[in-house]
């Protein structure tokens, strides 16, 4: 198992999210997919937190909050 | 069908690589290995040889393109010289490494400042801590038959190493010798494809060696080297066997039956050397001649062997390595090979033939009498001897 | 857990999640977009800035060398592929910008001179960023690195118009922020044979000091602002693909801590700079540029 080097996790609103996939799209690690049932996952084992999905969700659904807290 | 014809070196070296039936050549052209390329081209051009031939942009990429193809499950040749083999380098680094068995003519020229465009052996015995192996030949038919020797050596699953085919420029590679093409059914028969049981870079078979550590790494080239001894001279006892012509795999001993001393030669002197030593030996001195075809892997073993029939050996180094340990980059070799035998002769060591100046019969046997005289004393003159600094005589 | 579904995913996108590269990286993000047009029948060639440490994720056959050897390496795969008679397979060589305008620039315009079949990809990330931020040809004007402390004072190498020169079918800019124009882009070269050339400026946080985050946005606003535009050369007629109105620069300068030192006088320098290419590419767009 990977070892966690990230200071911040992606958290997502599912609530919010439009299932538009442009946080899977431009995720660099290939760590955020969306499932069949349209909803947004986090491969919390490689994921960086670089924090570019939620940068770039247009409806704001995604948040950055502290390791751990996700 | 055979035949035999008067051939250069470097068109003989063309011939061996089409019977090899290189797929691929990346080459560059460098004076005096031009010949050989242009030659492929056109093997190539009359449609007698079927290759990849890329004509490349630099000796840099020709060794990086040869990697390339070699990885990808070709048959690769290349060829160079001198200053083109210095611009190598750095990807002459990659095959032993990597264990790719790509065979490539060094036709031996001087290397610079100074340098003219005649051989010396300082540009391939470059690559010595490299991991090639390196074979020297004496005239055109062991050229080609060092070639076809030289793949089925490399490829050897036990093997896989690059191997240098080294001969020397103008002498070798510019003069015409009586040279016999074999059959190429018959080669077809002796060297199958070429196949890595390591690689496969196909996308529908793709196979790599899992990655190892630089210490297992550069051990496995060690042993690869250790083996090869054996090796080389195995194929050099099969192709006699098939073709009729054999060099004595790792070194040719000449005239040694009762000789007290010995003379050390590679490449195109050794012609010269041979009519000496016959006419020494018609005058009743005892030298003998060693005509040292493998240097890497250093014959250790066949030197140990041997060496305690001898009082002395004298080594002729075509070459200079500057502030060594004493004299010439063979001689160095040789004496870390008989270091520790309780029984070893004195060597004797030369600097001749420097930038392709001629060895002449006169210097041989200068060399050869100070061999013998070193083994009657007991100790040489000097720790190395810059032959050409004494007026020996006319050139011949 | 999704791990079995990740997985899977991973098989999919020819790429394991969880590359070496620094957080924000454009490398692991162009090759995950690569590749899912370039597809499973390719070889990829090619190594050296750390951006490509993305290469050690993927899941096709994978070669390279060190970064001096930029498609050299490829050429002879390429030879070997024809001797086998393999036209089927997809041949990927790809180079950093240090590689392709500095070390391996001349082996690149060899490549291209001979033709050799194959897809040169030049990973831009503006600097030898493998050796921590150094200058290369490809480092644009006025950039902070650790060998131009004040600044680079000379411009960025124009590659992808020097590979154009060479009369080659196929040469295109892209960008990991428009993934559909870069996806078209690497079908269309596929689809050509000889040498095709795609130049990707990437995003690099460490390197161009800004927040990770906004890898993607920093990197859009290049292409905005017409610093990195996005067109294509195809049999020498050129075709601009993005004729959006130009944002200022200042955007795009303002977003990296690199540019921080940048005088108004040099920002008004860039502009201008900027502004002469734009109309230099539109004046051209729909011409063959090449003869």
């Amino acid at each position: 198992m990977s070892q966690i080097v990230r200071s911040f996790a992606p958290k997502v609103d599912q609530e919010k999210c439009i299932g538009c996939d442009m946080c899977q799209l431009y995720c660099p690690e290939s760590t955020v997919m969306l499932t069949e049932e349209k909803k947004v996952v986090f491969d919390y084992r490689f994921c960086k937190g670089c924090g570019v999905c939620a940068n770039e969700c247009p409806v704001g659904a995604i948040v950055m909050v502290k390791e751990g807290t996700q | 069908m055979s035949f035999t014809r008067m051939m250069e070196g470097n068109e003989a070296a063309a011939w061996g690589a089409k019977l090899a039936r290189a797929d691929v050549v990346p080459a560059y052209p460098i004076t005096p290995q031009t010949e050989l390329i242009s030659n492929i081209a056109s093997l190539i051009a009359d449609g007698t040889m079927k290759t990849e031939y890329i004509k490349v942009e630099g000796e840099h990429t020709a060794m990086a393109a040869a990697v390339g193809a070699s990885a990808a499950g070709a048959r690769v040749f290349t060829a160079s010289s001198s200053q083109g083999i210095a611009f190598m380098d750095e990807p002459l680094w990659i095959p032993p490494g990597r264990r790719l068995p790509i065979v490539m003519c060094m036709v031996n020229r001087s290397m610079a400042p100074l340098g003219g465009l005649r051989p010396d052996h300082n540009d391939s015995m470059h690559q010595r801590d490299k991991g090639w192996i390196l074979l020297y030949c004496e005239n055109s038919q062991e050229v080609l038959d060092t070639i076809l020797q030289a793949y089925k050596i490399a490829e050897n699953p036990e093997i896989y190493l690059p191997v240098g085919v080294c001969y020397d420029g103008y002498f070798v590679s510019a003069t015409a010798t009586p040279t016999t093409v074999p059959d190429q059914a018959k080669v077809d028969e002796w060297l199958p494809p070429y196949k890595h049981e390591w690689y496969d870079l196909m996308p529908d078979s793709y196979k790599m060696p899992p990655p190892k550590s630089f210490l297992k790494q550069r051990i496995g080239v060690a042993e690869a080297h250790q083996k090869a001894k054996k090796v080389i001279e195995a194929v050099d006892v099969d192709y006699k066997k098939h073709f009729g012509r054999g060099y004595g795999g790792l070194i040719e001993e000449y005239n040694c039956d009762g000789a007290e001393a010995v003379l050390v030669t590679m490449d195109s002197m050794t012609g010269t050397a041979k009519d000496v030593i016959d006419e020494m030996r018609a005058d009743g001195k005892t030298i003998g001649l060693i005509k040292l075809k493998c240097f890497r892997p250093f014959p250790t073993e066949k030197f140990r062997e041997i060496a305690p029939k001898y009082n002395a050996i004298g080594v002729v180094d075509r070459n200079n390595s500057f502030g060594s340990a004493g004299g010439g980059i063979v001689a160095v070799e040789l004496a870390r090979a008989l270091y520790d035998l309780s029984e070893r002769p004195v060597i004797a060591n030369f600097h001749v033939g420097l930038s392709g100046t001629d060895v002449t019969m006169n210097q041989i046997r200068y060399m050869a009498d100070e061999t013998l005289e070193a083994a009657k004393k007991g100790k040489v003159k000097q720790v190395v001897d810059w032959v050409e600094t004494h007026d020996l005589g006319e050139v011949m | 857990m999704y791990n079995d579904e990740f997985e899977k995913y991973y098989e999919e996108q020819l790429i394991q999640g969880g590359t070496t590269c620094c957080p924000g990286c454009g490398g692991p993000l162009f090759w995950k977009l690569a590749l899912k047009t370039l597809g499973k029948n390719t070889i990829v060639y090619g190594d050296g800035p750390c951006a490509m440490c993305a290469l050690r994720s993927i899941k096709i056959p994978h070669y390279a060398i060190h970064f001096s050897f930029i498609a050299d390496g490829a050429t002879g795969i390429s030879a070997a592929l024809r001797a086998k008679g393999r036209n089927d397979v997809t041949l990927v060589s790809s180079g950093g910008d240090g590689a392709s305008s500095d070390i391996s620039f001349g082996k690149i315009s060899a490549a291209a001179e001979r033709n050799e079949n194959m897809i040169q990809i030049c990973i831009d990330n503006e600097a030898y960023m493998n050796t921590g931020i150094q200058k290369s040809g490809l480092t644009p004007y006025g950039a902070w690195t650790t060998t131009t402390p004040t600044g680079k004072e000379s411009n960025k190498k124009d590659i992808p118009m020097i590979v154009a020169a060479h009369k080659v079918p196929y040469v295109a800019t892209a960008s990991v922020a428009y993934p559909q124009d870069l996806a078209r882009k690497l079908e269309k070269a596929k689809s050509i044979d000889g040498f095709k050339y795609i130049h990707t400026v990437i995003p690099c946080p460490t390197g161009w000091r800004f927040d990770p985050a906004k890898a993607v946005e920093v990197t859009r606003l290049g292409v905005d602002t017409w610093v990195n535009p996005l067109y294509e050369v195809e049999a020498g007629v050129l075709k601009v693909n993005r004729k959006a109105e130009a944002k200022p620069v200042q955007e795009y300068l303002g977003a990296q801590g690199r540019f921080r030192r940048l005088s108004k006088d040099q920002i008004a320098y860039v502009q201008g700079e900027v502004d002469k290419k734009r109309d230099d590419l539109l004046a051209n767009d729909a011409k063959k540029i090449i003869h």
